[in-house]
């Protein structure tokens, strides 16, 4: 009972702290106020940090009980009947989560860029003073095409 | 009229749906002879033509240079901004579909992006095989099914965000702005300074 208690105690202390450091980095990036200044609705933000918090805690309660959420392998077993609408579902599904993930972590990845200074100090140093959309251009098709190679070519294979 | 002082104090960022901007839009105005005041509280000091610029960045040397045209003889004492940002928004901001369309898309993106990027800490650390070797450590027998320390984490997890954010649902837990409104405010500031030295740098401030 004592080594049970012990145990939750300082379960419940990881999920604080990797909370905090979930929250520094969105808070640092400031990634969620540029989408409400992006389309102008300041006044949601309420309802924004509510998703944030709704998606961290449902991606930390997906991967941490992950065997216990086969949820479409349990249908599949209760109504084998529903085979190909389930397929359909899940594709769209996971096209739609797809996209708002890769929408997150792109503007995740140019939001820290950008934090560094690395965009800025780089016009500087190659001092153009026009084109810089272009540039900002190429670097999400390079992200396109690396993702694409990386997926295409199975390299996360070779990680670990 | 000499001798009389006028107390002026500009905002940074004005928001106006009219064509014309008076300076009683854009400043706060104190002075003791209420004619004074209230001359100078209807001075023009912007004009958005319906082809122009939607934004207009005005200096308050100019706005200083108008006063005491409107009214010679004045001194004026300005407490506030040096520039003054003025945009002219189309209508009253109605929430039409476009809006609400956008809004749907920030939440589902900042809902699965989020979602995402734990899942992809917990499979960086390789979650599981620290919490099988922590449980291994304390319970000195293997995680059999949902354990506790699952558990724990889980609700760690969400007291945690909870708390950091300041509020579930719509009830703040304290009376502080949540840290995202705050980083908001922190962005506007950056966006109204950037637009009001690039003005400056680009010649299009109105300055005397």
């Amino acid at each position: 009972m004592f080594r049970l208690g012990l145990l939750s105690l300082s379960g419940f202390s990881f999920g604080m702290l990797a909370a905090a450091g979930v929250f520094t980095v969105l808070s640092a990036v400031g990634l969620v106020p540029r989408f409400a200044g992006k389309t102008h609705s300041a006044r949601e933000i309420l309802l924004y940090e509510n998703m944030v918090i709704a998606g961290t805690v449902a991606g930390g309660l997906a991967s941490v009980f992950e065997r216990y959420l086969r949820l479409g392998g349990w249908i599949l077993e209760k109504a084998p009947g529903l085979a190909g609408l389930m397929s359909v579902l899940v594709s769209v599904f996971l096209g739609a989560a797809g996209l708002f993930c890769g929408m997150f972590v792109g503007a995740l990845a140019l939001a820290i860029a950008e934090m560094l200074d690395s965009i800025p100090i780089f016009t500087r140093r190659v001092s153009f003073r026009h084109g810089l959309g272009l540039a900002v251009l190429s670097m999400a098709l390079g992200k396109l095409a690396g993702s694409l190679f990386y997926f295409w070519n199975q390299l996360h294979r070779t990680a670990g | 009229m000499a001798g009389i002082t006028v107390y002026l104090k500009c905002d940074r960022n004005v928001e106006v749906q009219q064509e014309n901007v008076f300076l009683k839009d854009v400043a706060t105005l104190q002075c003791a002879d209420g004619e004074v005041l209230a001359r100078c509280s209807a001075l023009k000091i912007h004009h958005f033509t319906p082809q122009g610029e939607k934004r207009c960045v005005v200096s308050v040397l100019k706005l200083i240079r108008q006063m005491e045209e409107a009214c010679p003889g004045i001194s004026v004492q300005s407490l506030g901004e040096a520039d003054v940002l003025i945009e002219q928004v189309k209508v009253a901001r109605f929430k039409g579909p476009r809006q609400w369309l956008k809004v749907v898309l920030v939440c589902l993106v900042s809902f699965f992006g989020t979602a995402f990027t734990i899942m992809a800490y917990h499979n960086d650390v390789g979650i599981h095989e620290v919490f099988g070797e922590i449980y291994r450590i304390f319970m000195g027998s293997e995680p059999v099914g949902v354990n506790v320390l699952e558990i724990s984490y889980s609700l760690g997890l969400a007291a945690g965000i909870i708390v950091f954010f300041n509020h579930i649902g719509g009830r703040r837990i304290t009376k502080d702005p949540t840290p995202i409104e705050v980083s908001m405010r922190n962005y506007e500031e950056d966006v109204n300074k950037a637009l009001i030295e690039t003005a400056g740098r680009e010649g299009r401030e109105k300055d005397v």
